[in-house]
């Protein structure tokens, strides 16, 4: 947080030092894209526990699961982010199947998962800038589980913002995926067919 | 003292059985795949990779099921009684490295916590330094080592223990060489309570896990890298907290309070 202080202090310092009035545009449009950002985590977050705690089949909250992670999750940046440089090498044709896969394996992940969250609260911290993103604090509390802080970081890159990451005390979920798909891939000769194949599985294998 | 030196015999032996297996390096042509050899900095990768195999099944044979009978038996409140209890015990280690890391509001949070959890938490089963403003939070020997600008080293899987690196297998011995429990008193007895100890921290820890580490097996597609990540990651995390935590030492009622800019740190619960 000093470091955010510190630069947010020397943006400052930097707009009052330099004529030109572009300077003094930019703390202001940083204010914008962090509260845009803590806006859609509080949207995003309410829209999510009313799910996991609402009522409804499996099957229904699945879909609805799947609209709130399709509007507010950039899953193709995701994605290209979690192939890391084995996207470059992908042929199209790879990368389309890959991309599809990938989806469903984000949305059977989190739906996995919602029959653990019953009874979830989540509270809103505050936003820091982290380069050129927005890292939402928040607090998820569950019942007979000790407090969660998760961070969400949003990136908005022409203005719509969307959630790129999340951070689970400490653990960021598309490193550790990244990290996942690297090792299968360097176990498989870096055959991205091989990695496609076992992603078809798990999805088949999820149902 | 026994458990303790037992306990560093298991890792040096990790250490110098570790040698054997090493991973192949990529051929030096490939600058691609010789980044990723070194960010995953896991020359031991085939020795690790059979421990963990080791650890996993020990853990199918003997943890999980004990840790499940546990939640069975055990309800989430005494559960939590017995973690607390448990996290009470492990005091004096904590402070003694908030001291070694040079923290000292993290000194005397984690003072405060044994002098309330103990007293009017009966005997550490009831947090109520969390609610009365001392949150707790980790510190062990590995931090205090990465604070003292100790780098970690490659991956290690140790027999047991599970995911580590050399700083924190070096952290694990001193932290038993640490604890007073270790010391105090002879006998059968004695020794039978700090193996109970041990194996309740186990069945705690693995209990408090189970649905987590169900769930990584079944999502990654290589869980011991999933591990591999997840653990770096986790230190990294809680090296950092220490490492930021710059709160004043300043008392509240003195006149020229902390400046501003001084006060950075917002407490957070901690989970273990």
């Amino acid at each position: 947080m000093i470091i955010f202080q510190r630069r947010n202090f020397m943006v400052m310092t930097a707009a009052w030092l330099l004529p030109g009035s572009q300077w003094l545009a930019r703390p202001a449009d940083a204010q914008g894209a962090t509260d845009r950002a803590s806006a859609l985590i509080k949207s995003i977050g309410d829209q999510l526990v009313a799910v996991v705690n609402g009522p409804g089949g499996e099957r229904d909250k699945r879909a609805r699961l799947t609209a709130i992670i399709d509007s507010g999750v950039d899953v193709d940046g995701v994605a290209r982010f979690c192939l890391g440089r084995f996207w470059r090498t992908a042929s199209p044709e790879q990368q389309r199947r890959y991309m599809e896969l990938f989806h469903q394996v984000l949305v059977n992940n989190i739906t996995s998962k919602i029959g653990d969250y019953r009874g979830v609260r989540f509270q809103l911290g505050r936003t820091q800038r982290r380069d050129d993103d927005a890292v939402v604090s928040t607090v998820v509390e569950r019942p007979n589980n000790p407090p969660t802080n998760v961070d969400w970081v949003v990136s908005s890159p022409n203005g719509d913002p969307k959630i790129v990451d999340v951070v689970a005390e400490g653990t960021s979920l598309r490193l550790t995926q990244r990290q996942d798909y690297a090792s299968y891939l360097s176990h498989n000769n870096n055959n991205i067919d091989a990695l496609i194949s076992a992603m078809r599985q798990q999805v088949a294998e999820a149902g | 003292m026994p458990a303790t030196s037992s306990r560093i015999l298991v890792i040096a032996a990790v250490l110098m059985g570790g040698l054997s297996g090493c991973a192949t390096p990529p051929p030096p042509d490939d600058p691609d795949a010789v980044a990723d050899y070194k960010e995953t900095n896991d020359p031991l990768e085939p020795t690790n990779r059979a421990i963990y195999a080791f650890n996993n099944a020990l853990d199918t044979a003997i943890l999980k099921p004990v840790a499940q009978g546990y939640r069975y038996v055990v309800p989430g409140a005494v559960r939590g009684g017995i973690h607390n209890s448990l996290s009470n015990l492990a005091t004096p280690v904590q402070f003694s490295n908030d001291v070694l890391e040079g923290k000292p509001r993290r000194a005397g949070d984690t003072t405060m916590r044994f002098l309330i959890n103990s007293t009017v938490g009966v005997l550490g089963f009831f947090d109520v330094a969390s609610d009365w403003g001392y949150p707790n939070h980790d510190s062990d020997f590995g931090i205090t080592m990465a604070l003292w600008g100790m780098p970690a080293g490659p991956y290690l899987f140790l027999p047991v223990f599970g995911p580590s690196d050399p700083r924190d297998a070096v952290g694990l011995g001193v932290n038993a060489a640490m604890d007073p429990f270790t010391w105090v008193g002879q006998g059968a007895a004695v020794r039978a309570l700090d193996w109970s100890r041990w194996f309740m921290n186990g069945v705690d820890q693995r209990e408090r896990h189970l649905d987590d580490i169900d769930s990584i097996k079944k999502t990654a597609l290589d869980p011991y890298a999933t591990f591999r990540s997840l653990y770096r990651q986790h230190r990294t995390s809680q090296i950092d907290d220490a490492r930021n935590d710059n709160r004043a030492t300043i008392p509240v009622w003195f006149p020229q309070s902390a400046t501003p800019g001084q006060v950075t740190y917002s407490p957070t619960a901690s989970r273990n």
